[in-house]
């Protein structure tokens, strides 16, 4: 039932402009795609969020290829990559790096944490303790650490993507509203359809499918694709329906909470990108459509909801309700 | 502790005003000193909020309110229970409420007594002017409320009287439903009407001076219009009030041996039913009269009046009477047979009563009488001759007649020879009753002036006039005007012409309409004004449960239960409607660009073979789901929405040329998809 709902909202095609960029995104799409199957609009997703520089956090079930996607996006990107795998007794220093003292020279050196690569896979993330979480989310947020008085900078692009288990599982500490809005995107991947799950019950392991993967964009492509997706256009009428999207969630007594300008400003960016990625140099609604749900969604809570898990229908309700045109 | 809550400035000078201007008609009518008071408690509030005076105290107020006590009884006293007692006490309220107005609170109380004082105005007049005022008062009022509820920072007069004007012009079609359709009931509890007011118009006594006061006068008395646009000449128009056959050598009066006004002695009094006394010839004119109000229970009408709707009863002699007293403005159907006869049978009661004369004054007159009588042969030569008598002597038709000692008769026809009409009426009658024929005085209205805008006749208290009526056998009553004997013009073309150099007619009325009506624009404007107020008396002010009912009668044939119904249902639909559109349009007025209108349109065409693009559904979405479900769609929708995406969502900068064409190119696309849509349409059923 949680990953049902990805192949529903997904428009029925997405409409592919052939330039270098759309070009550039169809291999790599295709790459990530050998070592998660049928998941190309995930994928898709994913490297939409990554372009416009936001952090993702894929939310689905044990054993759906979350880990397999980040790894296999980490390759084909060519991004320095770590993990860190969350647990309860996992501590910030973990995280950040610790000063250590050297008898040898009697001094303290700094060992850096797993949270200085371009591409940190926290694993788990809800399975750590609030205080490890803040220490991660602080991080993603400031794009440097201070361990003890000491700012360092992060490296340059700095993507975090965090997985976690639905939180209605036992164990778990959920990422409350204020970090979850940290995470630019929240992805479901879903069970692979009948087909996908063919090919994987006929290929061999599934690291062996990862390194597969092929470095198919240099960093300066994906910098490139983020100072290009910047100068996207957006027509008055598409401001209008993004701002009617947002104005519906607002004051309406089964949004539990209405979307924040953060949030409206996060549909703004993925959708340009998304835009981009489709070899178009302007925003049309499809676009919105497209990235809405995963944007949007953990966003989200009916009233009547307590656990947080409504913001797939309420997102529908959106997509169904509030028309292109006024 | 209270906070001391400070009215703020704009709605304190504004309802200081609506309070000013809701006193001002009143204070016409109102003793001189309450529009003092009045005066007095505005401007103490007005510098209380200046900080140069304070509330006043405890003492003040029970000064304040035993002086209102004291002054409330003493008015019911000099001028008992009645509308000016009731008005002037709620005034002396109204404005000693105005002092401790404090609170927010005290200022919605103000604000309330505005409106209905605005109503008092009501209660002495409707006309049109008075309607125009009351609505002035309700918008300042309304201008008080809204600077109260308004934040400082947007308070500016100008808008905050704009905005109480547009309200007030929101509230007109309302107001006009309301008028027609509020079920008119009787009131449950009635104040006696202006008990002080002087009745006016003609009496049931005729002293001399008594018309020719009148004729001074030129207020005016009552509307006249003919049914067909009959039209009379002026000396056919005798509008007779009373028939006073009493004389005691002064004054002339009714007969009331028992009270004439209630139905049972008028039922008592005509023992000879009507038909024996009448004998209708010639034809009937129907005509309505719109009598002002005459503190009077008397009607006028012509020669024998015959009321239409049954409404009233008649007198002795075919006078009308209404029902207790005219207090407010009556409007009248009456039928009227100019040329019948009354009463060929005289009861020797009746006979004696139109006979007597006083005893011992007036000898010379009886002498004259007696002389003539026996010159000539027959009673209705005598009466040429008499009337001959008055033509050919050097009689005078004056407002100012010299004052006359007890031999009145006497004096007037020998010695002053001067006089008005009811002068002429009662000496004519007094030489007829001296000669032994029944004759009596009838007072009344002679000549209008007509209002050729809306076609009716004004009767004016100069008007006011007094003939005689003389019984001849076989001919009954007939009516003689010896004023018309002395003074022709008066008759025929009215008394403006028969009096146009006496100074002294209409002299109450420094700027009366008929000194100005020789100046020709003032004239106009003055029946102008008139034929509005006429209108406005037809259509609002006579506007009862009667009329109300033949409206709805008119509209939707009988009335019943299920009908009613179905109006007010429907007209609260039309109003739940309009005020749902209203708001509606006041959160927010889509407007859609040509663009979008332009390809909503492509959108309903497709929607007729199906196709409809969903809540939501983007333009480019729409087309790949038309063009897999239809792809003979696919050409044309595919040109649509590729030149709808290029307009709409490709941020460019374009001149204003290339901007028009640009939507010429989404209609020509518009068009060829109309035109194929038969076709492809078509496509699909033969496929």
């Amino acid at each position: 039932m949680l990953s049902a709902n990805v192949e529903k909202i997904t428009p029925s095609q997405v409409e592919l402009v052939d330039t270098k960029l759309s070009q550039q995104v169809q291999t790599t799409v295709a790459e990530v795609g050998k070592a998660l199957l049928g998941k190309d609009h995930q994928i898709r997703l994913a490297l939409c969020c990554l372009f416009s520089g936001g952090h993702l956090l894929i939310e689905d079930l044990p054993g759906m290829g979350k880990t397999t996607l980040s790894y296999a996006l980490a390759k084909a990107l060519g991004l320095s990559y770590k993990r860190i795998q969350g647990t309860s007794d996992l501590l910030p220093a973990d995280i950040l790096g610790i000063s250590i003292f050297n008898q040898t020279t009697s001094e303290f050196s700094f060992h850096p944490g797993p949270i200085f690569s371009q591409l940190v896979l926290a694993d788990e993330i809800n399975r750590t303790t609030p205080k490890t979480q803040s220490a991660l989310l602080e991080a993603m947020e400031e794009r440097q650490v201070t361990i003890e008085g000491e700012t360092r900078m992060l490296p340059e692009p700095f993507f975090v993507i965090a997985t976690q288990n639905p939180v209605t599982l036992a164990g778990t500490y959920p990422l409350p509203e204020s970090q979850l809005d940290r995470f630019l995107m929240r992805l479901r991947l879903g069970y692979p359809d009948q087909r996908a799950e063919r090919e994987l019950l006929e290929m061999n392991t599934e690291r062996d499918k990862v390194e597969a993967v092929n470095q198919c964009l240099s960093l300066e492509d994906v910098i490139a694709f983020r100072r290009q997706s910047a100068e996207v256009t957006t027509s008055d009428s598409l401001l209008d329906y993004v701002q009617r999207l947002v104005a519906f969630t607002r004051g309406k007594d089964e949004f539990h909470f209405g979307l924040s300008p953060r949030g409206s400003l996060a549909i703004m960016r993925s959708a340009k990108t998304w835009a981009l990625m489709c070899g178009r140099n302007h925003v049309v609604p499809e676009d919105v459509q497209a990235i809405l749900p995963s944007v949007v969604e953990h966003r989200l809570r009916a009233t009547s909801d307590d656990e947080g898990h409504s913001g797939a229908s309420l997102v529908q309700r959106l997509l169904n309700e509030v028309d292109i045109i006024e | 502790m209270e906070l001391n809550y400070q009215i703020p400035r704009p709605a304190l000078i504004w309802t200081l005003a609506a309070v000013t201007l809701v006193l001002l008609p009143q204070s016409i009518r109102m003793p001189i000193w309450i529009s003092v008071v009045a005066l007095l408690c505005v401007s103490w509030r007005a510098l209380i909020h200046n900080g140069k005076l304070d509330y006043p105290s405890r003492r003040v107020r029970v000064v304040v309110v035993l002086f209102t006590l004291i002054v409330s009884l003493s008015q019911i006293r000099n001028i008992g229970i009645g509308l000016d007692s009731a008005a002037s006490l709620l005034a002396l309220g109204f404005v000693f409420k105005l002092i401790e107005m404090r609170k927010k609170r005290d200022i919605y109380v103000v604000i309330s007594l505005c409106f209905v004082m605005s109503m008092v105005a009501f209660l002495y007049s409707q006309s049109v002017l008075t309607t125009l005022y009351v609505v002035l008062v309700i918008t300042v009022t309304m201008a008080a409320m809204i600077a109260l509820n308004r934040s400082s920072s947007a308070a500016n007069h100008s808008g905050t009287a704009k905005l109480a004007m547009k309200i007030s012009v929101q509230a007109l079609p309302l107001a006009i439903v309301l008028f027609i359709v509020f079920p008119r009931i009787a009131p449950l509890w009635a104040v006696p009407m202006q008990t002080g007011v002087n009745s006016t118009g003609v009496t049931d006594e005729m002293s001399p001076g008594d018309i020719s006061q009148l004729a001074r006068s030129a207020e005016l008395a009552f509307r006249v219009q003919f049914e067909d646009a009959v039209e009379l000449a002026h000396e056919q128009l005798y509008w007779r009030g009373l028939v006073l056959d009493q004389f005691d050598g002064v004054t002339w009066r009714r007969t009331r041996n028992s009270s004439s006004y209630s139905r049972a002695a008028s039922l008592a009094n005509s023992r000879i039913s009507y038909e024996d006394r009448v004998r209708t010839l010639g034809e009937s004119v129907n005509y309505n009269v719109i009598l002002e109000p005459t503190q009077q229970p008397w009607l006028f009408g012509l020669h024998l009046a015959e009321d239409i709707n049954d409404e009233f009863f008649s007198g002795r002699n075919f006078e009308l009477f209404n029902d207790g007293r005219i207090t407010q403005r009556l409007s009248y159907d009456l039928r009227s047979h100019l040329q019948s006869q009354t009463d060929f049978l005289l009861l020797s009661s009746s006979r004696n009563r139109n006979l007597e004369l006083p005893d011992d004054v007036n000898a010379r007159s009886l002498e004259f009488a007696r002389e003539l009588r026996a010159s000539v042969s027959t009673d209705r030569e005598y009466v040429n001759s008499v009337l001959a008598h008055f033509r050919m002597n050097q009689y005078f038709y004056t407002l100012n007649a010299p004052l006359l000692g007890a031999n009145r008769i006497d004096e007037f026809l020998f010695d002053t020879m001067a006089g008005f009409c009811e002068h002429y009426a009662s000496s004519f009658t007094y030489l007829m009753r001296a000669a032994g024929i029944p004759a009596r005085v009838v007072v009344g209205y002679q000549g209008a002036e007509m209002n050729p805008y809306e076609n009716y006749l004004m009767v004016y208290q100069y008007n006011a006039h007094a003939w005689s009526e003389v019984w001849f056998e076989g001919e009954g009553w007939v009516r003689f005007d010896p004023t018309g004997a002395v003074s022709p013009t008066r008759i025929e073309l009215g008394v403006q012409e028969a009096l146009r150099d006496d100074p002294a007619f209409m002299e109450d009325d420094l700027f009366s309409a008929a000194i100005f009506g020789g100046v020709g624009w003032l004239n106009t404007m003055r029946l102008r004004l008139d034929a509005i107020e006429y209108e406005w008396n037809q259509l609002v002010v006579n506007y009862d449960e009667e009329v109300q009912l033949e409206l709805f009668e008119g509209l939707l044939g009988e009335v019943t239960k299920q009908k009613v119904i179905i109006l007010v249902a429907t007209l609260a639909l039309i109003l739940i409607v309009t005020i749902g559109f209203t708001v509606i349009n006041i959160e927010r007025r889509i407007q859609r660009t040509p663009i979008n209108r332009f390809y909503l349109r492509a959108c309903k065409e497709l929607a007729k073979v199906n196709l409809v693009r969903r809540r939501g559904e983007g333009p480019i979405a729409f087309r790949d789901r038309v063009c897999a479900e239809r792809p003979e769609f696919a050409e044309v929708l595919t040109e649509l929405t590729g030149l709808y995406v290029e307009l709409t969502y490709v941020e460019k900068s374009v001149s204003e040329t290339q901007k028009k064409a640009e939507l010429q190119a989404l209609k020509a696309v518009y068009a060829k998809l109309k035109t194929e849509m038969p076709v492809l349409a078509g496509l699909r059923r033969a496929g």
